[in-house]
């Protein structure tokens, strides 16, 4: 099955048709993803759940333009990823904060905007890309609660703020995208709770997309517009669910109806993907899983 | 929303005047307590840092050592005078013509840092070269292993008969001992960034010049330092040992050692020996200041101020 058909989807949002994704050959094959197919419109803070090995975060590489897929398409708001990381649309923050130990956080953090300076001429040709002023990085390090860390380096900062630095710097392209890979997943629960507020106070004022994957129900729920449910074996999305609670969602959100509510509805449908296809050790891949 | 962020200074709440709350008076004590300990604690330290090593626990068991050696040296050199020269005679002759042996050394360190340099350049061109282009690397590292392992000063003979007597053969030599090592540790180097920055950088769709320049080369730096510890006292090694299978056609300690050996003039010899060791010191020494400086930012360094 090859796409050849014109893209159906209008430029302004990211989309991923048919996509599947084939690690290794023969008794090794595995699926990663199997024609899944993704619908992210601007603005959207969507996350991507499901248990390890379900193929999240190979659907954010293959955004970030970092892995191409074996069929089908992925489009990031009418050109291809490839395009995109050339225009500097997509801000990437991995599991990893991946600072260079040799710059301050100042540095690190204005790094991006030294590369490929050739990007923003690209960008403007872009259709539907919204042209922003360059931030200022201080003052976007200050909301993020690093003030004081402006001119360390980052051995001498926590994991926390090693990851707060990490989105700083990828906010600071002004990304049309931000794709986040379990960012706060090495984080103990205090310092995560405190980054997602403040990630949401960041996007409040950007209104970037976000593209967030994480293991975490409360995480998914409390940051995002739309969560996506995924299953492993074949990778394929199951569900997905609105989350229509208010915004700004403060700490106190965490303990209200609403939110257990939403946090049910995610259990149930991960329940079900596990229920339907529990991964308990080799079960055999059908060798027309591409069909 | 910076409860959890960095320790705020505490004590600029305490010291303020204009606090008429009661409770403070609990909470000013802490804050005036705590700025007192933290000096405290660093002036103890900075002894043991900056003038440690003038407190006997620190240069006393060397000192012994020292000493205890160098009457095992006099009693050698009493009984049996053609295994060892009399410590005095060595000082003796370092002190008659102490500008003999500073000509001597500066033209043995020249042909060191000359082939050190020249080493370096090609090696490190190179090593860039190897870590960009994988066909380059599969063609020239296994090479680069075995040369790294052979001992490279025993070509010296056969390039003084193929270059002669000139400078040629001892710059060939210090430059083919250093230029392995410096590849092996810079290419890998150049290939140790952590595939997540890769991931941030190849993102943003940095050229590979760039990617040289902001990310691998900088990365490399601890290896490359790593490196030159080694590569320094190595180039001396290169240039004696050139300069001993060229005896009598210039000037350099090895000159030096292998005419005065050939004389029986063993004090010489040893003076020569000692100007070498002070000699690899000092590179040392100086390799590794520069290594403070330039590595400012690393890890090891970084957790040893804090």
């Amino acid at each position: 099955m090859t796409l050849t058909s014109p893209s159906v989807t209008t430029a302004d949002s990211i989309s991923i048709r048919g996509a599947v994704k084939i690690y290794g050959s023969g008794a090794s094959q595995h699926v990663a993803l199997q024609n899944v197919d993704v619908d992210i419109k601007r603005g959207q803070f969507v996350s991507i759940i499901g248990p390890s090995g379900c193929g999240k975060s190979t659907l954010l590489r293959l955004i970030a333009g970092l892995e191409d897929a074996d069929e089908g398409i992925a489009e990031v708001f009418g050109v291809t990823a490839e395009q995109a990381c050339a225009a500097k649309m997509i801000g990437l923050v991995p599991q990893a904060p991946a600072l260079l130990p040799w710059k301050d956080v100042l540095g690190n953090v204005s790094m991006p905007a030294k590369i490929n300076r050739r990007a923003d001429k690209l960008r403007r040709r872009i259709h539907g890309h919204l042209e922003r002023p360059a931030p200022d990085m201080i003052d976007l390090l200050h909301k993020a609660g690093l003030a004081d860390a402006v001119h360390k380096l980052p051995a001498q900062l926590s994991g926390g703020m090693q990851q707060r630095a990490a989105i700083v710097r990828a906010f600071g392209v002004q990304p049309d995208v931000l794709l986040m890979d379990e960012p706060f997943s090495a984080l103990d629960e205090f310092t995560r709770e405190s980054i997602q507020e403040q990630l949401l106070d960041i996007w409040d004022e950007n209104k970037t997309t976000v593209v967030f994957v994480t293991h975490s129900v409360s995480e998914a729920v409390r940051l995002s517009d739309k969560v996506l449910v995924m299953s492993a074996r074949p990778g394929r999305i199951t569900a997905s669910v609105d989350i229509t609670l208010p915004r700004p969602r403060s700490q106190a959100m965490l303990k209200s109806a609403e939110f257990h509510h939403f946090e049910d509805v995610i259990r149930d449908h991960l329940q079900t993907a596990w229920q339907e296809n529990p991964m308990t050790g080799s079960t055999p891949i059908a060798a027309g899983a591409a069909s | 929303m910076s409860v959890l962020s960095p320790v705020q200074p505490s004590n600029q709440s305490g010291n303020q005047p204009d606090q008429p709350d009661p409770t403070s008076e609990t909470s000013q004590e802490i804050p005036v307590s705590r700025p007192a300990t933290p000096p405290a604690t660093k002036r103890r330290s900075g002894s043991t840092g900056r003038f440690g090593f003038l407190r006997p626990a620190y240069w006393l068991p060397l000192a012994v050592l020292l000493v205890a050696l160098g009457m095992l040296w006099s009693v050698t050199a009493n009984d049996s005078p053609y295994l060892l020269p009399p410590l005095a005679a060595v000082g003796e002759a370092l002190a008659a013509n102490p500008l003999f042996y500073l000509t001597n050394a500066w033209a043995t360190l020249a042909v060191a840092l000359v082939g050190l340099a020249i080493g370096f350049v090609g090696s490190f061109i190179l090593a860039v070269l190897v870590s960009e282009l994988p066909v380059a690397r599969r063609a020239i590292m296994p090479i680069a292993v075995v040369l790294s392992v052979t001992p490279l000063v025993a070509i010296a003979p056969a390039l003084v008969v193929a270059f002669g007597f000139g400078p040629e053969p001892k710059l060939i030599v210090t430059a083919l001992i250093c230029f392995f090592p410096i590849l092996i540790n810079v290419s890998t180097g150049l290939r140790s960034v952590s595939p997540a920055v890769l991931q941030v950088f190849t993102t943003l769709h940095a050229s590979r010049l760039e990617m040289l320049w902001h990310v691998r080369i900088p990365s490399a730096l601890p290896y490359l330092f790593t490196a030159l510890r080694v590569v320094f006292p190595l180039s001396i090694i290169g240039a004696v040992v050139a300069e001993l299978s060229a005896p009598g056609a210039a000037e350099g300690l090895g000159t030096v050692i292998s005419v005065a050996s050939s004389n029986n003039r063993l004090a010489v010899v040893y003076a020569a020996i000692f100007c070498l060791a002070i000699m690899g010191s000092l590179l040392l020494l100086i390799i590794t200041a520069i290594e403070d400086r330039v590595l400012h930012w690393h890890e090891s360094r970084v957790a040893a101020k804090s």
